[in-house]
């Protein structure tokens, strides 16, 4: 099952159970997909990590990608500003093609 | 990623983000063709950076399940004041947003129970992940959503960062290609000079050689063999 679906399938679990009131269990669930989206090498072990740990993880994750977005933008933008515009388009328009 | 949906769903986001980024770089240097040069390296990094999460946000929400999340428009929201105020020259206080939302938390904290460490400290790692994914901070936000805008943001968050790596090496590769096939072909240019000049030269003598002859009717210019002579 794709993600989407999963987190779908959670939304409308929710919904037929008719009460309102976010189960344990839901949450739990979600933590553990959660966490199989986080690197291996952050989680050691992949069963019983506590959800507070996965949370924790999940910010350092979060902010070391936009760490590497920033350091991305900085090199592009340098790269930018030596090469020439349409160079760097028919780069873009090339790696849209691939 | 399982799942051939989950490919070829972020293959389209990749292609739509690409397609934004593109939109996005020529909009900033040729509107301001001049200007994205003098600007600082900094504020050109920033500049960079603002719409490549414009472009991550702006795919993400184009595509057919883009109202199960609130970050793409929560960033786009975002950029859109940030453009507002820098057009209007003001000076945006950001503190003032966090500090509720820390007296907001505190409130929340204080009044569940207050015993178990365990759940205390998972509604501290909460809120800390609510500062991380755009929009997060909305009271609207409650658990269960902030961990699905979590799960999607990190899986667009990597593509971005993949996407950026692979155009900045195409980038790399293009502009030293370019200068490669600049100097091929003043190389190329060159020698097609020289060649055209011996060719030239060639065609010439030879033209030369033809017409001479004619000229003088018959009459060699070529030294005879002895012994034989024209009248």
């Amino acid at each position: 099952m794709t993600l989407l679906n999963q987190i779908q399938t959670v939304r409308s679990r929710s919904r037929q159970s008719g009460s309102s009131r976010i189960t344990d269990e839901q949450i739990s669930d979600l933590v553990s997909k959660l966490q199989d989206l986080l690197p291996e090498a952050r989680l050691r072990g992949n069963d019983r990590v506590p959800s507070s740990r996965v949370l924790q993880e999940t910010c350092s994750y979060i902010r070391s990608l936009h760490r590497e977005v920033d350091d991305l933008s900085e090199r592009l933008s340098e790269l930018l500003a030596t090469s020439d515009m349409s160079t760097a388009q028919a780069a873009v328009i090339r790696s849209l093609l691939m | 990623m399982q799942g051939p949906n989950a490919n070829t769903s972020t293959k389209s986001f990749k292609q739509a983000f690409l397609k934004n980024l593109l939109l996005n770089l020529h909009a900033l240097t040729s509107t301001s063709a001049s200007s994205f040069d003098a600007i600082s390296l900094h504020q050109r990094k920033r500049t960079v950076k603002s719409s490549t999460d414009v472009a991550m946000a702006a795919a993400r929400d184009d595509s057919g399940d883009a109202g199960a999340v609130r970050w793409p428009k929560a960033i786009l929201a975002r950029a859109s004041r940030a453009f507002k105020m820098r057009r209007r020259r003001r000076i945006v206080i950001r503190c003032c947003g966090r500090k509720r939302c820390l007296t907001r938390s505190r409130a929340a904290a204080s009044s569940s129970d207050g015993g178990d460490a365990a759940r205390r400290l998972v509604r501290r790692r909460t809120m800390a992940l609510r500062d991380m994914i755009p929009g997060g901070r909305d009271a609207a936000v409650d658990e269960t959503t902030l961990l699905r805008e979590a799960m999607d943001y990190v899986v667009h968050l990597r593509a971005q960062v993949d996407m950026l790596r692979q155009v900045s090496e195409a980038v790399q590769r293009f502009s030293s290609i370019a200068l490669q096939v600049r100097d091929e072909q003043t190389i190329l240019v060159a020698s097609i000079v020289f060649t055209g000049d011996l060719l030239y030269l060639t065609n010439y003598l030879l033209i030369w050689r033809a017409v001479t002859r004619k000229q003088n009717d018959g009459r060699d210019l070529e030294p005879l063999p002895k012994g034989k002579h024209l009248s």
